[in-house]
């Protein structure tokens, strides 16, 4: 790495190879980071067991039980976050117009899940509504969090 | 808006370049996953590091965590532009078109080696 070290040369001696692998050097580095950017396949997991926790338990219809979920969920959510940003080592905008979108998508789906839960839990009393709702909120999560990974990877790939 | 093509000397030692490689991705890197990134020693990184800072390209910004002195670097408006400039300017020699290196150096026709 430090072979070439010493005293800068003038592009005069560059010759195009050179210039090309310092162009393949720049997107190594980019490629590095963009892999270190993945989250370990847990971690969406994680995510989506703590929001099917949450919708989950409105099944036992205890307003204390559901005041503890949301708090649990919220630290549960900040310490993920935290880990995972000292795991990867760097601040970066992770919102951009795609990601944005998912992001939108995916709450969009979890409150329609819980919007019909309500409505066959409560309006017509069914059985289990917000279990299965909580359920199903688990791979919505996951999809759309390894749909983002996949943009952000995507994106530092490109050096955007 | 397109980058002006404009070489680099600072940016262009490969260490260096790969520094503002990965800053350029991101807001803000911590020493040690830029150290990580380069496979170099932290000597090696610090000193690469100082000549970034001294040419206003990169700021280095120290923080205290649990008695920990945490170190993140970012790249500068100008080193971002720079770093910008300069890998503009290693795809034109790449494509052989001519670039701006007026500032630095004399034109394309005379810079690079065929």
């Amino acid at each position: 790495m430090e072979s070439r070290e010493g005293p800068d040369r003038a592009p005069a001696e560059m010759a195009p190879g050179e210039a090309a692998s310092a162009i393949a050097a720049i997107d190594g580095s980019r490629s590095w980071l963009a892999d270190r950017i993945i989250a370990p396949c847990w971690y969406h997991l994680a995510f989506g067991l703590l929001a099917g926790g949450v919708i989950a338990e409105a099944e036992i219809r205890s307003w204390t039980v559901f005041a503890w979920s949301v708090a649990a969920y919220t630290v549960g959510c900040g310490a993920l976050m935290w880990w995972n940003q000292r795991r990867v080592g760097v601040s970066m905008t992770y919102f951009d117009a795609r990601t944005r979108a998912v992001f939108a998508g995916h709450i969009l789906a979890l409150s329609g899940l819980i919007a019909f839960a309500c409505w066959l839990g409560l309006d017509r009393g069914a059985h289990a509504a917000f279990l299965a709702a909580g359920v199903l909120a688990v791979p919505f999560t996951v999809v759309a969090g390894r749909w983002t990974d996949k943009l952000l990877r995507a994106r530092l790939q490109a050096g955007q | 808006m397109t980058t002006a093509a404009r070489f680099d000397e600072i940016v262009h030692a490969p260490n260096r370049l790969q520094i503002c490689a990965i800053l350029s991705a991101v807001s803000s890197a911590e020493f040690a996953t830029v150290r990580e990134g380069l496979g170099v020693a932290d000597s090696v990184l610090s000193k690469h590091v100082r000549v970034l800072h001294e040419a206003g390209y990169v700021d280095v910004h120290k923080s205290t965590c649990a008695s920990r002195v945490r170190t993140s670097l970012s790249l500068t408006r100008a080193g971002r532009a720079a770093y910008d400039g300069h890998l503009a300017a290693l795809r034109a020699i790449v494509s052989n078109e001519a670039f701006d290196a007026s500032a630095h150096h004399a034109a394309l026709p005379n810079l690079i080696r065929t």
